[in-house]
């Protein structure tokens, strides 16, 4: 649902808004763009149904926010499957460069003792 | 899903808030439990606990005790497991301190037979706020997700960036 509501310009471009300046009406919201009232109304509602967007009351208000929390979702489940690896390796390249500096292992054997 | 658009607190006028929302497969009693249990809070909350007897206008604190300082507050409103209200001052940096007071609610609605709907809301922050003060809601909440449905730790890079910290001696 996340991505389907990411798929338009249009909602990329409320979310865009949203991040901006969080926390807008509607009619904040429309002026911003070369759309109907309803049009935008539309799209609020894909990214409400998707978390993406959240409402909150102020006085008689109803204001938009961006609600970020289901992209971190995303992002832990698929990415940080790739990032781990990474951040150990960088970590590990760091651990051995500054070993050498210090000349205390030679490069291999400092390879085969951080396994 | 269905929205619940009159769900949530309503704002003061003129207040600037950050909404952070997430479903999760849990009990609320469960879900507040992780909030206020120190040991449970810290493997979501980058490994930091925090402390509290959590009575209504009891103050609390967020640290890994000798390492590092994240914030402190009252807790302004304790209803559990619905509602928790607590003010809260960022320690982490001398830039985020000088941002000052802001208030944080967490507000927990049981959804269908087995979920949770939790919102969090970071109000009354300064207009232009340092975005790092409620920067880390959605790894701690996704963090939150994972530990309540799996049992596991999250481990993305930084996401336990102080746990095993302070407990490296023993």
């Amino acid at each position: 649902m996340v991505f389907r509501a990411l798929a338009a310009p249009t909602r990329r471009e409320l979310l865009d808004e949203l991040r901006r300046d969080d926390g807008q009406t509607l009619s904040e919201l429309s002026a911003g763009l070369p759309m109907s009232r309803f049009g935008v109304m539309k799209h609020l509602g894909v990214l409400e149904e998707a978390n993406l967007v959240v409402t909150r009351r102020r006085g008689r208000e109803k204001l938009h926010f961006l609600n970020p929390v289901p992209i971190r979702l995303i992002h832990d489940r698929w990415v940080s499957k790739y990032a781990e690896p990474l951040a150990a390796t960088l970590s590990g390249i760091k651990r051995e460069l500054e070993e050498e500096q210090h000349g205390a292992v030679p490069r291999g054997r400092n390879r085969a003792a951080s396994r | 899903m269905e929205p619940y658009p009159e769900a949530g607190i309503a704002l003061h006028p003129d207040d600037t808030a950050a909404v952070f929302e997430i479903y999760i497969k849990t009990t609320p009693e469960r879900l507040w439990e992780a909030i206020t249990d120190r040991e449970m809070r810290a493997r979501y909350s980058f490994g930091v606990g925090t402390e509290s007897d959590w009575s209504e206008g009891s103050t609390y604190r967020s640290s890994v005790p000798g390492v590092i300082d994240i914030a402190e507050g009252e807790n302004v409103e304790v209803d559990p497991p619905r509602r928790l209200v607590q003010s809260f001052t960022a320690l982490w940096s001398d830039e985020v301190r000088s941002a000052g007071t802001s208030r944080v609610t967490w507000e927990i609605e049981p959804v269908g037979d087995d979920s949770c709907r939790l919102i969090v809301t970071h109000s009354e922050l300064s207009k232009g706020a340092n975005g790092e003060i409620y920067g880390g809601w959605p790894q701690i909440l996704s963090g939150l997700k994972t530990l309540l449905e799996t049992g596991e730790d999250l481990t993305t890079p930084g996401s336990l960036r102080y746990s095993g910290v302070a407990s490296s001696g023993g």
